[in-house]
């Protein structure tokens, strides 16, 4: 082993997935080797370093990321709440950027009009929604963003971190609202570096190193996974 | 809910496979073409927001070249106006839809990076979107075709019905060249330059505002540029002449053939493009 396969080597056992050199130009291989059958009820939550693969999963369960072998499949409606921030406008009004999501989430325009007082009532920004978004404070536009993220119905819901935003108030009501969401979704897939967190909604962890998962595991034997 | 209930992304499984995906992802953007729709609509609501012409301010530059260009050459090559006007006025619109579509392409799939990586929508829902975009544009525009045949009396011998058929051979064409430039320009970031300065050379030397007739419509330089066909496609009916067999058979060939190459790339491209980004 030379000191470029040494410090090669040394990369791929703290961050990041495996480098490999291929017609001279180097790739990434995110995740390999992985194997995962989730039903309803399962709530899995993904623990892992920087670029240790999470999010690239979750990714490629939204359907985003295509395997180069092997395959996904997923039965039911996948949400992903990835980026809040996801076809965000500044330019645009509230209901205009809540329709846009909407859309982008794959709800129809009829749809969405049904829902729009529900998801304006939620944001609780009242007339603010006719203004566009980038008057708003960063607060008021985060809640404008979770509102209309979450306004969808999904069997599958994917979350990269534990969604927390606005003041102490609005935290507990979108706190209620992705629980609401969590348990109408038959599985929930939540990638964390809070192991409290994981504990909290997870019932099944997974703990993924450089793009190698360990067996999904029993939420209750964490440490043990961590340990090992 | 559009969402697709059942989602299957596998590894590669060979060209055949390969191609099938393309198709899906082909038909699953038709489906929503309504999506593609909204997201057109609201570029260009999102870039005029503000403005009180909005984008008839475009309309407003293009009607205001139509008219300098018109006057100068019907001058200086000593061409009746009433015959150089309708002639400029039809090239410099149609010419800003195939400019815009190719030159906008580069943009579809950078610009929705976020929206790809995250989601399962299909790719060709972004070039629809680019299409389209252009096609609303070309809506307002569409001011200044009218006036003009108005103006002049060309109206009298229009072909309404055949132009919208040309407009239908340069639409297809202009798409699969807007698709190619937006799958190199997520790959090879000095595209767009290039297709930028290749538009503008083009817009020189395709008869936009100067007559073909007067060079020569059979001249191999004309018959070879495409963007001379897909003009004529759509100018010639308005102005009343007749559209050389030529031209269709041209644009004809070169949407197959655009097309079977743009989407075979895109076969064999697609699982990277979200990569490239």
């Amino acid at each position: 082993m030379d000191a470029k396969s040494l410090k090669k080597h040394l990369a791929n056992i703290t961050v990041g997935g495996r480098l490999g050199e291929h017609h001279g130009s180097t790739d990434v291989t995110a995740l390999q080797g992985l194997n995962l059958e989730l039903k309803a009820g399962d709530r899995l939550g993904l623990i892992g370093h920087n670029g240790s693969g999470k999010t690239t999963l979750l990714r490629a369960l939204s359907g985003a990321y295509e395997p180069d072998e092997g395959q996904v499949e997923v039965r039911g409606r996948i949400a992903a709440l990835l980026d809040l921030g996801l076809g965000i406008d500044s330019t645009a009004t509230g209901y205009d950027n809540i329709r846009l999501r909407g859309r982008i989430s794959g709800m129809s325009s009829k749809e969405i009009d049904e829902r729009m007082d529900e998801i304006a009532e939620f944001t609780g920004l009242g007339p603010f929604l006719a203004m566009p978004v980038k008057t708003y404070s960063a607060g008021m536009q985060a809640r404008m963003a979770f509102a209309a993220a979450t306004a969808v119905e999904c069997d599958v819901l994917l979350m990269d971190e534990w969604i927390a935003v606005g003041d102490a108030d609005f935290q507990k009501l979108a706190h209620k609202r992705l629980l609401k969401l969590v348990e109408h979704a038959g599985i929930l897939v939540l990638a964390s570096h809070d192991t409290e967190l994981l504990r909290r909604y997870c019932n099944k962890v997974m703990r993924l190193e450089g793009g190698v998962a360990s067996p999904v595991t029993d939420i209750r034997k964490m440490d043990e996974l961590l340990a090992a | 809910m559009e969402t697709a209930t059942h989602m299957l992304r596998t590894g590669r499984r060979g060209p055949l496979f390969e191609f099938q995906m393309a198709m899906r992802d082909l038909r699953n953007s038709v489906e929503r073409l309504g999506l593609a729709w909204s997201l057109a609509w609201h570029d260009i609501v999102s870039r005029y927001r503000g403005s009180i012409l909005g984008p008839f301010w475009i309309t407003l530059s293009m009607g205001l070249m139509v008219l300098g260009i018109g006057f100068l050459y019907s001058r200086l090559l000593n061409i009746p106006l009433a015959e150089l006007m309708p002639y400029v006025a039809l090239g410099i619109v149609f010419f800003g839809v195939i400019n815009g579509v190719v030159n906008e392409g580069c943009e579809t799939f950078v610009n929705a990076a976020g929206i790809l990586s995250q989601t399962s929508l299909p790719m060709f829902t972004f070039v629809w979107r680019t299409v389209l975009r252009n096609l609303i544009n070309l809506g307002h525009h569409v001011v200044i075709v009218v006036a003009v045949l108005l103006w002049f009396g060309t109206w009298q011998q229009a072909d309404p019905a055949l132009a919208l058929v040309g407009l239908l051979f340069l639409v297809l064409n202009v798409s699969w060249m807007s698709m190619l430039a937006g799958i190199a320009s997520a790959r090879f970031r000095d595209i767009p330059q290039i297709v930028q300065s290749v538009m503008q050379f083009a817009f020189f030397m395709t008869p936009v505002f100067w007559q073909a007739s007067k060079f020569g419509d059979k001249h191999v330089f004309l018959t070879v540029n495409p963007f001379f066909h897909m003009l004529e496609a759509v100018r010639a009916p308005l102005l009343g002449a007749p559209v050389d067999a030529l031209s269709y058979t041209v644009l004809s060939v070169m949407a197959l053939a655009g097309w079977a190459v743009t989407f075979s790339i895109f076969a064999v491209t697609r699982r990277r493009i979200v990569h490239y980004l």
